[in-house]
C-alpha cells in the first residue's frame, strides 16, 4: 500500500464527488416524484434512455448539449408516461415502474442497434476549471475541475430545498404526498401536481443517464446504468425525502466506490468482492446508526381518486 | 365506446385469424431433428450471453462465423444467433428450438452453457452442439478453450517492455475463467520482461459495468499505470478512458479494438474463430460430430498476436523481436504459460 | 345472469384491447426493425401454447416466478415493499448447491431434505436481514433490499468461483464460474420426459394454497395482514409488530430461497452464474398481477412465464434484436397494468371519458 500520498486523496475525492453526480441527480428527480405521492421503479429504464439519447444526439449533432437536452425531452417523455399509467389510469405503481424500467431498457438498446449498430465514441463533456477557486491547493482540484453536469447536480440540491420547503409549488408538492384530500378540498389539483413531479423526476432520470455517456463515459453500450437507477431510488430512503440527506446519502455511496476502487489498484490480498461490496455495506450501516426519525410522505403508492379514502 | 370496441374485436379477429393461418405451417415444420448432416447447406446457430456488437467474446465469435460464411459462400452456410441469453434457462429453450429446427451446428458461446447441453445434445444425437470455454465433451459436444494466457503473455511482455511509469494495470471483470487465465498471463509476461515492473489488478465485480471499468481505468491511470488492458464486454469502457489520455495506452483481447480508439490500442489478442468453426465443420464433414477439445492457442494459429499497424512504430525492433522469440517459445513448448492451481 | 356474463366478456375485451394496444405499439417498432410483425406476434402468441415444449419451457419459468411471487405476497400483505427476492434467491441457490455438493455422499432420502433445508433457510436468513434492518435500526426495506441484491450477487459469484467452483474447472484450467454437479439422486424428477419441466412445479402449487390457507386462515397469517393495513392499529391491537415484520421477511426470504433451491436442483443441477434470470423482478409483477392473492398467482405466473418465452422465442422467428424482446414485455406490462382501471371498476371508463370529452354520462353497470 505504498503511494498514499495527498495526490492519491485528491484522485479518490475528486473522483467521489464526479461519481455521485447520476445518483444525485436521478435520486432528487425521485425525491420530488415520491415527495407527491408515487414511487417510480421505474427510474434505471429511463436512464437508460436518458443515456442512450444523450449519446445518439451528441454523436449525430456534434455537441454534447444537444445530447444533454434531448436526454431531458426523453426524460420528460418518459415521466409522461409514467404519469399516464400510474396517475390517470391508477395502475399499480410497482408494477408500472418495472414495465417502464422493461421498456426503457428495451428501447435504448433496439434504438442503438437500429440506428448506431455498432459501438462507437463520442467527445462527451470536458472539465471545466473554474478561474481562481481551481488554483485553491487541495480542494481546488477535488472540487473546481469538474463538467458541468457536476456542478448543475449539485447546484441543484439548494434549489431542490428551496423549491421544496420555500415555493407555493413545493407546499403543494408536499401536501398532496401526504394528504391528497386535504389539497383537494383546498383547490390544489393532485393529478396536475403528480404529473409535474413525475416529469421533473423523470426529466432529471434523463439527466442522470446523459451523464455517464456524455459526462463520463463518452460511449453507449447495452446496460450502461448497471443498476444506478435502483441504488438512486434506495439513496431516496436514505436521505429520507430531503435534497440534503440524498446528498449525503450519494456522496457516501460514490466515495466508498471511488475508495474500493483506489484501494483494489493499489494491490490488496483479499477477494476483491469485499472492496466491491464496501459501498452497499457502508450505506446500509450508515442508515442504520444514524439517528433521526423516519417518516415518509403518508400517501406514498396511493393512487388518488375523488370521494374516495385510500 | 362500442365503436372502439369494435374496432378492437375486429383487430383481434385479424390477428386470430392471422395467427390461426400461420401457426398451421410453423407448427408442423418443428420436432424432426436433422436428417442428414451432408445437406448441402450448413445450418449453423448461435447463442450469445451477451449481446452481437460486445466489441469482445461475442462480437469477435459473430464476426469469425460471418467470414466462415463468406469464404464457403453466402448459399452454402445459413447463419441464426440469439443474443442476451446469459441465463441457462432462456438459452437451453433457444438451443432446444434451434435442434428442433434442424441446425445441423449449434454453438452455444459461453461457460454457463456446460450443464444445459450436455443435457439436449442427448436428444438430438445427429447435430452437432459446441460451447466454450469448457473442457466437457460428449459424443456430439465439442468443448472449446482458448488458451489466453498466451496471448496475455505476449501483451505482457509488450507492456512490460515498454512501459515507463513501471506499472501495468488491469481491468477485470469477475475474478473467473477466461478472465482469470488471461490475468495471468499477463502478470507473468510482463514479469518476464522486466522484474521491478508491477501489475496490478482490480475487478468491477460485473462482465458489462462498462462506467464502472472506465472508473477503474481511471483510476488505474491516476495511480501511476501507462499500460492497462482487461477482458470482457465492459472492456471497451475501460479503452474509452484510456483513450482520454496522451501517452497511455490499451492492449485489447478476444478481438482488436484498435478501431475505438486507433492512437492508444498497442496490439491485440485475437480469437480465430473462422479457423474453428471451419474445423468443427470439417470434423462434422468426416463424421466426427463431438467429443473432442478444440484448444484455441498460438500453435495453430487459432489465437492471433497483432499488432495495431498504426502505432506498430512505436514498438522497438528489440521489442518485437522478443516478441516474436517468446512467440516462437511458446509455440515449440520451450516456453509454458502457467495457469493459476488452487 | 346475463350482466354477469356480459361483464365477464367485458373484462376479456379489455384484457385483449390492453394487449392489442401494446402489441400495436411495439409493431412500430418491429417496423422500423424492418421485420414483419405478424409473423413476430404469432410466434410471440402461440409459440408458449403451441406444442408440448412450448408449454413445459412455460412452466419451467412459472415455478420460480410462482414462489418468488409467494414471497412477495406474503411481505407486501404485510406492508413490506421487499424488492430483495434476487438476492435472497440467490442466497438460496448456492446454500442449496453448497449442502448438495459438500455432503454428496449422503443418501438421496437424507440429502434431498437437507438440501431443500439449507435452501430455504439461507433465502430466509437474507429477507430476515431486511427485516431486522428494518425493525431494529430503522432502515427502509427498499434500500435495504436493492443493497442486499448486490451483496448477495456478489458473494454468490465469489462462493462459485472460489471456495464452491467446480474441482473439475479448476484442474483443466477452464475456470467457469460454477459449482460441481450435484448428486443426481436428488435431481428433482422430470414431470415429462424429454422435456425440463420438473417436480418443483408441484411443490410450487402445492406451497400457493398453504401461502393461501396460512394468510386467510391462521391466527398469524391475520396478524401479519393487520400489520400490513397499519402497524399503528395493529400495536394497539397488542400485535408485536417488529416480530411480524421480521417474520414476514423470514418466510419471504425463505420462499424466494426455494425458488433458488428448485432452480438448482430442478433445471441446472448446480449452482452457476446468471441462475436468478431475473425472476426476483418478474417474480413481483407476477404477484402484483395476481392481485397480491396466492391463487391469483398462480395464473399471473404463467402468463408471465408465457410472455418471457414467447417473447424470447420472437427473437429467432424474426431476428430481431434482443432488445426487442424486452421492448415489448415492457409494453404489455403497461398496457395491461393500466387497462386494470377499467377492469376493476367500469366506471372508470365513463368517468375518463366525462373528463376528457366533457359530457356527463350517466352510468349504471359501466355501459
Amino acid at each position: 500500500m505504498e503511494g498514499i500520498n495527498s495526490e492519491i486523496i485528491i484522485v479518490i475525492l475528486a473522483t467521489g464527488i464526479r461519481l455521485a453526480a447520476p445518483f444525485l441527480l436521478a435520486a432528487l428527480g425521485e425525491m420530488f416524484t415520491q415527495r407527491s405521492g408515487v414511487y417510480n421503479l421505474g427510474v434505471e429504464g429511463i436512464m437508460m434512455m436518458g443515456a442512450f439519447v444523450g449519446f445518439f444526439i451528441t454523436l449525430i449533432g456534434g455537441s454534447p448539449l444537444l445530447g444533454i437536452a434531448a436526454s431531458l425531452v426523453v426524460g420528460a417523455l418518459m415521466g409522461l408516461l409514467m404519469a399516464v399509467v400510474s396517475v390517470t389510469f391508477k395502475a399499480e405503481q410497482g408494477i408500472s415502474g418495472i414495465g417502464l424500467y422493461m421498456l426503457g431498457w428495451g428501447l435504448s438498446g433496439l434504438l442503438f442497434r437500429l440506428y448506431v449498430g455498432a459501438i462507437t465514441t463520442i467527445d462527451g463533456l470536458k472539465p471545466v476549471a473554474i478561474p481562481l477557486l481551481s488554483d485553491i491547493p487541495f480542494l481546488g482540484p477535488i472540487l473546481f475541475n469538474q463538467n458541468g453536469l457536476v456542478y448543475s447536480a449539485f447546484l441543484l440540491v439548494p434549489i431542490s430545498a428551496f423549491i421544496l420547503y420555500k415555493t407555493t409549488w413545493g407546499l403543494n408538492v408536499r401536501a398532496v404526498g401526504t394528504m391528497p384530500e386535504a389539497a383537494d378540498t383546498l383547490g390544489v389539483s393532485v393529478q396536475g401536481i403528480r404529473y409535474q413531479c413525475l416529469i421533473v423526476g423523470s426529466m432529471l432520470a434523463g439527466l442522470a443517464g446523459a451523464f455517464l455517456t456524455v459526462g463520463h463515459a463518452n460511449m453507449y453500450a447495452d446496460n450502461i446504468t448497471a443498476g444506478r437507477g435502483f441504488i438512486s431510488i434506495a439513496l431516496v430512503y436514505f436521505g429520507r425525502w430531503s435534497p440534503w440527506g440524498i446528498m449525503l446519502g450519494a456522496l457516501l455511496f460514490s466515495m466508498a466506490d471511488s475508495f474500493q476502487s483506489m484501494v483494489q489498484v493499489l494491490g490488496i490480498n483479499f477477494p476483491y468482492e469485499l472492496a466491491v461490496v464496501l459501498p452497499y455495506v457502508i450505506t446500509i450501516f450508515a442508515l442504520a446508526i444514524s439517528f433521526g426519525r423516519v417518516w415518509g410522505p403518508a400517501a406514498l403508492g396511493k393512487p388518488f381518486q375523488r370521494g374516495t379514502r385510500g | 365506446m362500442k365503436r372502439v370496441l369494435t374496432v378492437f374485436l375486429t383487430i383481434v379477429m385479424l390477428f386470430a385469424i392471422a395467427g390461426c393461418s400461420n401457426s398451421g405451417t410453423t407448427a408442423n415444420t418443428p420436432q424432426k431433428p436433422a436428417e442428414s448432416p451432408k445437406a448441402e447447406k450448413i445450418r449453423i446457430a448461435l447463442v450469445l450471453p451477451a449481446t452481437v456488437d460486445d466489441m469482445a467474446w461475442g462480437q469477435s465469435m459473430v464476426e469469425g462465423l460471418k467470414a466462415v460464411q463468406k469464404s464457403m459462400g453466402e448459399d452454402k452456410v445459413e447463419l441464426a444467433t440469439s443474443e442476451k441469453l446469459g441465463n441457462a434457462v432462456d438459452a437451453g429453450a433457444a438451443i432446444r428450438q434451434y435442434a428442433t429446427q434442424g441446425y445441423d451446428i449449434i454453438l452455444a458461446h459461453g461457460s454457463q452453457y456446460q450443464s444445459v447441453l450436455g443435457e439436449i445434445a442427448k436428444d438430438f444425437p445427429k447435430t452437432t452442439f459446441a460451447y466454450g470455454t469448457g473442457f466437457t465433451t460428449g459424443p456430439n459436444i465439442f468443448a472449446y478453450d482458448p488458451q489466453a494466457q498466451e496471448g496475455g503473455y505476449l501483451l505482457g511482455m509488450l507492456a512490460g517492455k515498454m512501459s515507463k511509469s513501471g506499472i501495468v494495470g488491469i481491468v477485470g471483470p469477475v475474478e473467473s475463467g477466461d478472465a482469470v487465465k488471461y490475468n495471468y498471463g499477463v502478470q507473468q509476461g510482463v514479469a518476464k520482461a522486466k522484474s521491478d515492473v508491477q501489475t496490478r489488478i482490480a475487478y468491477t465485480g460485473s462482465f458489462n459495468d462498462i462506467v464502472g471499468a472506465g472508473n477503474l481505468a481511471k483510476t488505474h491511470i491516476s495511480a501511476g499505470a501507462d499500460f492497462l488492458t482487461g477482458s470482457s464486454q465492459q472492456a471497451v469502457g475501460a479503452l474509452r478512458a484510456v483513450a482520454e489520455t496522451e501517452g497511455k495506452y490499451w492492449l485489447s483481447t478476444d478481438m482488436d479494438q484498435s478501431s475505438l480508439a486507433p492512437n492508444h490500442v498497442l496490439a491485440s489478442q485475437v480469437y480465430n474463430w473462422e479457423k474453428v468453426a471451419t474445423k468443427i465443420i470439417e470434423l462434422r464433414k468426416q463424421g466426427t460430430l463431438g467429443g473432442q477439445r478444440l484448444s484455441l492457442n498460438l500453435a495453430d494459429g487459432t489465437i492471433q498476436f497483432k499488432y495495431n499497424e498504426k502505432l506498430a512504430d512505436k514498438v522497438p525492433a528489440e521489442v518485437k523481436a522478443a516478441i516474436e522469440q517468446a512467440k516462437q517459445d511458446i509455440v515449440s513448448g520451450k516456453v509454458k504459460v502457467e495457469l493459476p492451481k488452487k | 345472469m346475463n350482466t354477469q356474463y356480459r361483464n365477464i366478456i367485458k373484462q376479456i375485451t379489455i384484457l385483449l384491447a390492453a394487449l392489442v394496444g401494446a402489441l400495436l405499439v411495439g409493431g412500430i417498432f418491429l417496423v422500423l426493425a424492418k421485420s414483419d410483425p405478424v409473423k413476430a406476434y404469432t410466434v410471440m402468441l402461440t409459440g408458449p401454447i403451441n406444442d408440448k415444449f412450448g408449454i413445459t419451457e412455460t412452466l419451467v419459468r412459472s415455478v420460480p416466478l410462482l414462489l418468488v411471487g409467494l414471497g412477495i405476497i406474503i411481505s407486501f400483505r404485510s406492508g413490506i415493499i421487499n424488492i430483495g427476492a434476487e438476492g435472497q434467491m440467490l442466497a438460496g441457490a448456492i446454500g442449496a448447491a453448497a449442502v448438495a455438493t459438500s455432503f454428496s455422499e449422503l443418501p438421496s432420502m437424507i440429502l434431498m431434505p437437507l438440501v431443500f433445508l439449507a435452501g430455504m433457510a439461507s433465502g430466509a436468513f437474507w429477507g430476515g436481514i431486511a427485516g431486522w434492518l428494518k425493525t431494529r435500526l430503522s432502515v427502509n426495506e427498499i434500500l435495504s433490499t436493492v443493497m442486499l441484491n448486490q451483496i448477495a450477487l456478489q458473494l454468490y459469484l465469489f462462493l462459485i468461483r472460489g471456495p464452491l467452483i467446480d474441482p473439475k474447472e479448476v484442474s483443466y484450467g477452464t475456470g467457469a464460474p460454477q459449482t460441481a454437479l450435484i448428486p443426481e439422486g436428488i435431481w428433482l424428477d422430470r414431470l415429462i420426459p424429454g422435456t425440463r419441466l420438473h417436480s418443483g412445479l408441484i411443490l410450487a402449487l402445492v406451497l400457493a394454497i398453504l401461502t393461501y390457507l396460512f394468510l386467510w386462515r391462521t391466527s398469524t397469517g391475520y396478524r401479519l395482514r393487520a400489520v400490513g393495513e397499519g402497524p399503528e392499529a395493529a400495536r394497539y391491537a397488542g400485535i408485536k409488530v417488529e416480530r411480524y415484520v421480521i417474520l414476514a421477511m423470514v418466510m419471504a426470504g425463505g420462499m424466494a430461497g426455494l425458488a433458488g433451491t428448485v432452480e438448482v436442483t430442478g433445471v441446472h443441477h448446480r449452482a452457476l452464474e446468471g441462475i436468478s434470470a431475473g425472476y426476483g423482478f418478474s417474480g413481483i409483477v407476477a404477484a402484483l398481477f395476481g392481485r397480491l392473492h396466492p391463487l391469483g398467482t398462480i395464473p399471473a405466473s404463467i402468463l408471465f412465464g408465457a410472455l418471457l418465452l414467447g417473447a424470447d422465442m420472437m427473437q429467432r422467428a424474426v431476428d430481431v434484436p434482443a432488445a426487442m424482446v424486452m421492448a415489448i414485455q415492457g409494453l404489455v406490462v403497461l398496457f395491461v397494468v393500466a387497462s386494470d382501471y377499467f377492469l376493476m371498476k367500469p366506471v372508470n371508463g365513463a368517468r375518463l371519458k366525462e373528463k376528457w370529452l366533457g359530457k356527463k354520462i350517466v352510468t349504471e353497470g359501466g355501459e
